[in-house]
């Protein structure tokens, strides 16, 4: 179980996540979040989406439809580069589970969704399948912040390092599944993403 | 305008040019005090037409120990081939304030929303910024087939930093517009969303105020903005939903007259 959920949540699992800042590039570029702020961001980022995101994980966990859990996430993002970029993820990470192993996943779910769902698939414990798509949630944004701003290795991974507690603090919140979101500067990063004149991320 | 009780008063529908019914609300106590349970229904039938708007803020008063967190619950429902322009005025959260406001919206198909929401961070001629308690807004928005926008957040200053850059960064105020027609094909709302972002270009002043705008995941287009004043909010909004409404519907709006 341990080697199935470090391989799913791994880095370097190739379902696009390196295409995607989730409007973290034109708030980078407008000069809004560098790297002396970055670790706040993503700490309240996390207490924002990543609770919802932890939600939706753990409502595919216990058995929730996952068809209308996926089509209620969309509802729930409102920026469109952001939303397209999780049923994207979702559908390479449901492509690839369903090559590489005997269970299977829909194809055409948001990513928390398709992650849930196969980790229950799996008998993934659903505590650590939720700390660990936040852990590798986290750290998608963080290497994709390594590319739009000068942070080394080292710092990258100290801030990563250093977002353990808000990332069981966030995952222990999510146990009551109320569902809460105010991200309006980060949506209006992804919403004007396609204004940014040179763009490295598809979101 | 069926029933109405106290505080709720609403004026007499006005005839507008279009042939739509222009409604005025207004809460007679001035604003939401601790304690209020208010409820709000709108039905716009098949194919009618419909304005409502307020006649000024959304003041929400004070907390008072021992009553409980004031409440207003909205249920819209526009049927088939109806129109509705749901334009209120901007919620005040005064200092030490706790309000719980929800909304539900049911589109039948063909039907066409308009509505903007504007949320001030308090009296800021006062100084009162961020001084509020809590604020809990849901907003859903749906069609007999699918939900179409789902919003809800949490405002407690107190506990969660707002000018967090993951929140609202330097800015004060959020204004949101929506702009839906069931059953418009994604394509159209692409292109509406395109036509609204070059608004939003136009208007954008990092650090002052920005813009965005969005297709929803079915049926419309969502324009986002932040501010740091509630100077230019209305006449941006205005701006948004002229051009919406034109996209949707091939019609101009007919402004309320406080906003000509």
């Amino acid at each position: 179980m341990l080697l199935e959920l470090l391989q799913l949540a791994g880095a370097a699992l190739p379902v696009g996540a390196a295409a995607h800042s989730f409007g973290l590039e034109t708030l980078a570029e407008e000069g809004v979040v560098g790297p002396e702020k970055l670790e706040d961001f993503l700490r309240d980022q996390l207490e924002e989406s990543g609770r919802l995101e932890a939600v939706f994980v753990r409502r595919a966990w216990r058995g929730d439809d996952p068809a209308l859990l996926s089509v209620e996430f969309g509802a729930r993002r409102p920026a469109r580069e952001s939303r397209d970029a999780a049923l994207k993820m979702g559908r390479r990470f449901a492509e690839l589970f369903n090559a590489i192993s005997a269970e299977r996943v829909p194809l055409d779910l948001h990513y928390p969704v398709a992650f849930g769902v196969a980790s229950a698939a799996l008998r993934i414990p659903e505590e650590s399948s939720v700390l660990s798509y936040l852990q590798q949630s986290v750290t998608g944004l963080v290497s994709a912040c390594q590319r739009l701003m000068p942070i080394g290795q080292i710092a990258a991974s100290r801030i990563i390092w250093n977002l353990r507690p808000a990332i069981v603090r966030v995952a222990r919140h999510s146990e009551d599944l109320e569902v809460t979101c105010f991200t309006p500067l980060p949506d209006l990063g992804s919403m004007r993403h396609s204004m940014v004149e040179t763009r490295l991320f598809i979101s | 305008m069926d029933a109405q009780e106290p505080p709720w008063k609403v004026f007499r529908a006005f005839e507008q040019p279009n042939g739509g019914a222009l409604v005025h609300l207004l809460n007679v106590s001035g604003g939401v005090l601790a304690g209020d349970d208010l409820s709000l229904r709108i039905d716009v039938g098949p194919a009618a037409v419909a304005q409502v708007t307020s006649t000024g803020a959304t003041r929400l008063y004070r907390h008072r120990n021992g009553a409980r967190t004031s409440r207003q619950h909205t249920e819209i429902s526009v049927a088939d081939g109806g129109l509705l322009e749901y334009l209120p005025d901007a919620l005040v959260p005064f200092a030490g304030s706790r309000h719980a406001q929800t909304s539900t919206v049911t589109l039948a198909g063909g039907a066409s929303l308009f509505s903007w929401e504007v949320v001030a961070p308090g009296r800021q001629a006062m100084d009162e910024v961020f001084a509020f308690e809590s604020l809990r807004v849901k907003t859903m928005v749906r069609s007999a087939a699918r939900p179409v926008s789902m919003e809800q957040f949490l405002l407690e200053p107190g506990a969660r930093d707002l000018r967090s850059l993951a929140r609202l960064g330097s800015y004060t105020h959020t204004a949101s517009f929506y702009a839906i027609q069931i059953g418009r094909p994604a394509g159209d709302l692409r292109q509406l969303e395109a036509e609204l972002n070059e608004i939003a270009r136009e208007v954008s002043r990092p650090g002052v105020m920005i813009w965005g705008a969005s297709a929803l995941a079915s049926g419309g287009v969502i324009v986002r903005g932040l501010s740091a004043t509630a100077r230019d909010l209305p006449a941006t909004l205005a701006r948004y939903w002229t051009t919406a409404r034109r996209f949707l519907t091939g019609e101009d709006p007919v402004p309320p007259r406080k906003l000509r």
